[in-house]
């Protein structure tokens, strides 16, 4: 590292951590920070075994903003690969575009992983995201051999051959079990799903209690109503009331079947005349 | 944050205006113009001013936020502000704790136990060693300044330092989301979106910048044993609302809530 960093800063130090523990490369992939820039890395990874993408060797840019990690890492693929468009910022939970929901606790071994593992998956016309054929695909994988990156060389060099297989340690394969924990896609959908079932909840609650619900079973059914619109009488936390969103379908099939037993009373009812029978009864 | 809801209005109808594939670049590119305005104008940690000074937030005729500061007036002397970035709940409990234990060396001790068991915790629950270890140490080494006879001028540098200051407040929220995850069965009950505890750890407790609610107040303090006194101001009602968590403890730190924002009182 030729530029001077402060030593104090954490984002320096964890980096520095960071490039120690990635300083050699696995089977799978290998990443290291440029000579000159510790905010900007390079890394390489081998197409998953059994998919489109096996025997291609993709490399890529990691860019880290000057909060990490408090602020995820821009990743971009700088190879054809026919899953993600090149020199654009990949869309993960883990990477720039979700800042939301990244967590200071994941590490650029993190991102890496999640990316092989998305690798797979289809891009559902997330940004950045391709979905070509198979065919296609195989095509890439073989022609990334070839692949040269200016600062790094013959990437498929970058990565040990299967002979001299590297042992996944412990803090890798925790690393795995986290990178499966990223989530895939636009954050306005998500979003637009989570509002539909709070809506339908909604419908739901008022449903079985017409002319009942208060302003503050209401908000019980908005999300995060309590740190945006605080009530006057803030505590305790309020219980939740109908609120999984598994609860929306139940409910919706208690309904139902309510209606049904209704429906099938009143026939009752009209054959055998029960209810002036009860009546009497009562 | 109120002085951005004027603007909401008009994002929102720029927003929906947006094709899918924009929308995420600009909403990213608006929040962090917010963080910028917000840290242009307030450090992380500020100076301790007289209660009083709140007054001159409201305008006179405001009544029922007046009649409220009167009432904090005879209650607390000084108050501090915090940074209104969505980690003030954090940052404020982390320097006011500390900075109220630079003198309780009787509470200090149990704190220092009890953070120190912490990282044992987390690694139970399977985090990443490689990152919480850092996070872990850098909260140390503060929490053990308060018994090396550190300044309040020494603890303010960490704090306003954003590095620093933010490491802390990551390990805060692991703290948290580790103390609810260890009693998830308890704490289920209090998410309302339908979220596991996991699921909501991973979303609105360990990301920075989230902001914080009950649930993470009760699972923090009672991670680490602390116990807070909040002071509720807001437009409704006629008095104060005070909430003590845990609930009839001695409160060792009080806190001032107003609206989506917690800063720091202290007592008179």
């Amino acid at each position: 590292m030729e530029r001077s960093y402060n030593l104090r800063s954490p984002a320096v130090k964890r980096l520095m951590k960071e490039a120690q523990e990635l300083s050699s490369a696995t089977y799978e992939y290998a990443a290291r920070p440029l000579e000159d820039n510790l905010f900007e890395w390079h890394f390489t990874f081998r197409g998953p075994k059994e998919s489109d993408f096996d025997g291609g060797v993709y490399h890529g840019r990691i860019i880290l903003p000057p909060e990490y990690p408090m602020k995820p890492p821009s990743i971009m693929l700088l190879n054809a690969n026919g899953r993600f468009e090149l020199n654009k910022k990949i869309c993960l939970s883990i990477s720039g575009y979700h800042p939301e929901s990244w967590q200071p606790s994941w590490s650029i071994r993190t991102a890496i992983l999640a990316i092989i593992g998305f690798m797979p998956t289809k891009g559902e016309g997330a940004i950045g995201a391709l979905d070509y054929t198979a065919d296609e695909r195989k095509v890439l994988a073989r022609k990334s051999h070839a692949f040269t990156c200016n600062t790094c060389g013959l990437v498929k060099d970058l990565l040990p051959s299967e002979a001299e297989h590297p042992e996944i340690t412990d803090a890798e394969s925790k690393d795995l079990e986290l990178a499966k924990q990223i989530t895939f896609g636009s954050p306005k959908n998500e979003k637009k799903k989570s509002d539909e079932s709070d809506e339908k909840i909604a419908e739901t609650n008022s449903d079985v209690t017409p002319g009942v619900s208060n302003p503050s079973e209401q908000d019980g059914v908005r999300m995060r109503s309590t740190v945006t619109a605080p009530s006057t009488t803030p505590p305790p936390p309020r219980r939740r009331q109908i609120n999984q969103s598994n609860d929306s379908s139940t409910m919706l099939i208690v309904l139902l079947a309510v209606a049904i037993a209704i429906l099938f009373l009143r026939r009752l009812d009209k054959s055998y005349n029960v209810s002036s029978l009860l009546a009497d009864y009562l | 944050m109120a002085e951005h809801n004027s603007n909401k209005q008009n994002d929102q109808e720029y927003l929906s205006a947006m094709p899918n594939q924009e929308f995420d670049q600009a909403v990213t590119t608006m929040q962090n113009n917010i963080q910028t305005e917000i840290a242009a104008s307030s450090a992380l940690v500020g100076r301790k001013e007289e209660i009083s000074r709140l007054k001159a937030e409201y305008s006179d005729d405001d009544s029922p936020y007046q009649q409220k500061i009167k009432e904090l007036c005879k209650l607390y002397s000084h108050v501090r502000k915090t940074r209104g970035d969505g980690n003030c709940f954090f940052r404020a409990f982390g320097f006011g704790y500390l900075e109220v234990m630079l003198h309780n060396k009787k509470d200090y001790s149990k704190f220092q136990e009890n953070a120190n068991g912490t990282f044992k915790k987390l690694m139970s629950l399977n985090y990443p060693a490689f990152t919480v270890e850092d996070f872990f140490e850098n909260f140390m080494s503060l929490v053990n300044s308060i018994g090396e006879k550190t300044t309040l001028e020494e603890l303010t540098q960490s704090f306003v330092d954003e590095g620093l200051s933010n490491y802390f407040v990551v390990y805060l929220r692991l703290i948290a989301s580790c103390q609810l995850q260890i009693d998830a069965d308890f704490y289920q009950n209090f998410i309302d979106s339908g979220k596991s505890v996991v699921e909501f750890c991973k979303t609105e407790v360990e990301p920075m910048y989230q902001e914080s609610d009950h649930i993470h107040i009760i699972a923090l303090t009672s991670a680490l044993g602390a116990s807070v006194r909040v002071a509720y101001m807001d437009r409704g009602g006629e008095q104060l609302i005070f909430h003590d968590f845990p609930e009839d403890c001695e409160p060792t730190l009080h806190l001032l809530y107003k609206p989506g924002h917690y800063d720091i009182l202290y007592p008179r």
